[in-house]
């Protein structure tokens, strides 16, 4: 009986001020799936920074017979002896900063980027194992500091081709993200409040709408409780309403948007499911709490005995 | 069953009381008219009943409950004990008799299998027979009134308040809206009506309580309107 009422009247609320329920939905939809956008990239950041982190941050790479630069065309390919001096001088600086290295042969870099490249076969094949060049790869304590350090000990050595600071690289590609995420996140709090006074103004509409019912609820007996269930879950229906939109928005931002992008990056750093039920379970807790509790704190002014 | 002792009720921003000093018992199953000119202080007296106002001085019980002392959170358990009929009936336009009777059983929680059992004796009892699935558009003053009445009832109050109850409906008609009060009445409620019928005042023959200014000028057993109107 009870819950058969209740919901009986709150659809009946939700239909009478249809126009500002569709536009609650709306907002709702859109500022929660912004916000989630944001988390997603906050995620997509911190997977991306873990990948790296856990791996090499700079590369030194060796002279090959097929090196273009002017240096490895003027000393030949590195000859064992060079390697094994670079080798011996990167260990010693374990004291200044420099954390693993180790050495990857021509042909471990080549089945590493047919690996990476796997998505672009046109690419990988055109490719052969003299032309990939066998290097260092150097873990350092802390990036940043330590940089100069290392690289300083072996650059424009004979037998050295390059250094490639990987965190640089990326770098830019964290800024991008990070800007991102900030832009989405300002226009989702900018929206949360103007959700947040959309909800209030529609709840307080319903209870206008209702005040002949309400005052005879109050008039019977009716507990404050019972007198504010239906409005209170009205507020929760179109924020879930909303919430279910932004659920599927989500998605659409996960599949078609950050996994795209994936195709353009030879690492695997794509979302998993889990990311973005998580993701999607948070956007779900926040529009419950914003609806319901902005609902309520409305409901305290506007239906008071 | 209602205890007034030594109320004043001030509303803010006004100089003089709409109640002074007001010490009134109405026991249980009594009938009592409460009697004067608007802005006599009745209505306030209804008001601070239920408590929809508190007053400013002096102590009030209801039901055997101390009204000062009653937490917020109570207060509609409290009125669920009294039913209450206005002038304008206050009916809600999109429900038929019998949903306006059982919107009362409702909202307080009542089980499906008691509210179809209870409600339709109610109607009955008010003399609404065959008009349970009326809107109340579709119905006269007088019946309006007494689907009202059958939803103050239906919870089968200790007190039934009635403010004017007959206020919109000829006199013809009233007369049988009193004979269902009186009926409730006989049931062992305690009605409270406050009128300015004359008529039916001096025809019923109950305990009649005046009101002027917000003081009490004349409490009578059996008593008429009075002689000043």
């Amino acid at each position: 009986m009870r819950a058969q009422f209740v919901f009986q009247e709150v659809w009946t609320g939700l239909r009478r001020n249809l126009t500002m329920t569709i536009a609650l939905v709306v907002v709702v939809a859109i500022s929660l799936s912004l916000l989630g956008t944001g988390l997603l990239f906050v995620k997509q950041v911190d997977n991306t920074r873990t990948y790296w982190q856990g791996r090499v941050q700079l590369s030194i790479y060796l002279c090959t017979t097929t090196s273009a630069s002017p240096q490895c065309k003027q000393n030949g390919p590195a000859t064992v002896a060079q390697r094994n001096s670079i080798y011996h001088d990167l260990t010693a600086l374990r004291s200044q900063g420099v954390e693993a290295v180790y050495y990857e042969s021509q042909s471990q870099a080549f089945q590493r980027f047919k690996k990476d490249f796997a998505q672009d076969r046109s690419f990988s094949s055109l490719v052969t194992q003299s032309e990939i060049p066998d290097s260092f790869q150097v873990k350092l304590r802390n990036a940043q500091a330590d940089y100069p350090v290392v690289a300083g000990t072996v650059a424009g050595r004979p037998g050295v081709d390059n250094i490639v600071n990987v965190q640089s690289i990326l770098s830019n590609f964290y800024k991008l993200l990070d800007g991102a995420r900030n832009a989405v996140i300002v226009v989702a709090i900018i929206l949360v409040i103007a959700a947040i006074l959309l909800v209030a103004n529609t709840i307080r509409l319903s209870a206008f709408n209702r005040r002949r019912e309400t005052s005879i609820m109050r008039l019977v007996g009716a507990s404050n409780f019972y007198v504010q269930l239906p409005f209170l879950l009205e507020g929760i229906i179109a924020g879930m309403f909303g919430w279910l939109v932004a659920a599927g928005l989500l998605i659409a931002v996960k599949t078609l948007g950050l996994d795209t992008l994936q195709q353009y990056f030879p690492y695997n750093v794509r979302l998993s499911l889990a990311d973005l039920i998580e993701v999607i379970v948070l956007a779900m807790v926040m529009g419950v709490v914003l609806c319901g509790v902005t609902s309520f704190l409305t409901l305290r002014r506007y239906l008071r005995a | 069953m209602i205890h007034f002792d030594n109320v004043t009720k001030t509303y803010p921003n006004q100089s003089r009381p709409a109640l002074e000093n007001v010490t009134i018992d109405v026991e249980k199953g009594e009938f009592v008219f409460l009697v004067g000119p608007s802005g006599s202080g009745k209505s306030t007296f209804l008001r601070l009943v239920l408590k929809e106002e508190r007053p400013t001085d002096g102590k009030i019980h209801v039901a055997g409950k101390d009204l000062a002392r009653l937490t917020n959170w109570k207060v509609p358990y409290l009125r669920r004990r009294i039913g209450c009929v206005f002038q304008d009936f206050r009916l809600l336009p999109n429900k038929n008799v019998y949903q306006n009777v059982a919107f009362a059983l409702q909202v307080i929680g009542k089980p499906r299998r008691f509210i179809r059992k209870v409600v339709p004796e109610v109607v009955d009892l008010v003399g609404l027979e065959g008009k349970h699935e009326r809107m109340p558009d579709e119905l006269s003053g007088g019946e309006q009134q007494r689907v009202a009445m059958a939803r103050a009832f239906v919870n089968r109050p200790m007190i039934l308040l009635a403010d004017e109850p007959t206020g919109n409906i000829d006199p013809a008609t009233s007369i049988g809206i009193m004979k269902v009060l009186d009926r409730i009445n006989r049931t062992g409620t305690t009605v409270v009506m406050a009128t300015h019928d004359a008529a039916i005042v001096d025809s019923m023959r109950k305990r009649v309580i005046e009101l002027e200014y917000g003081k009490v000028v004349r409490d009578q057993s059996r008593g008429v309107y009075g002689q000043a109107y």
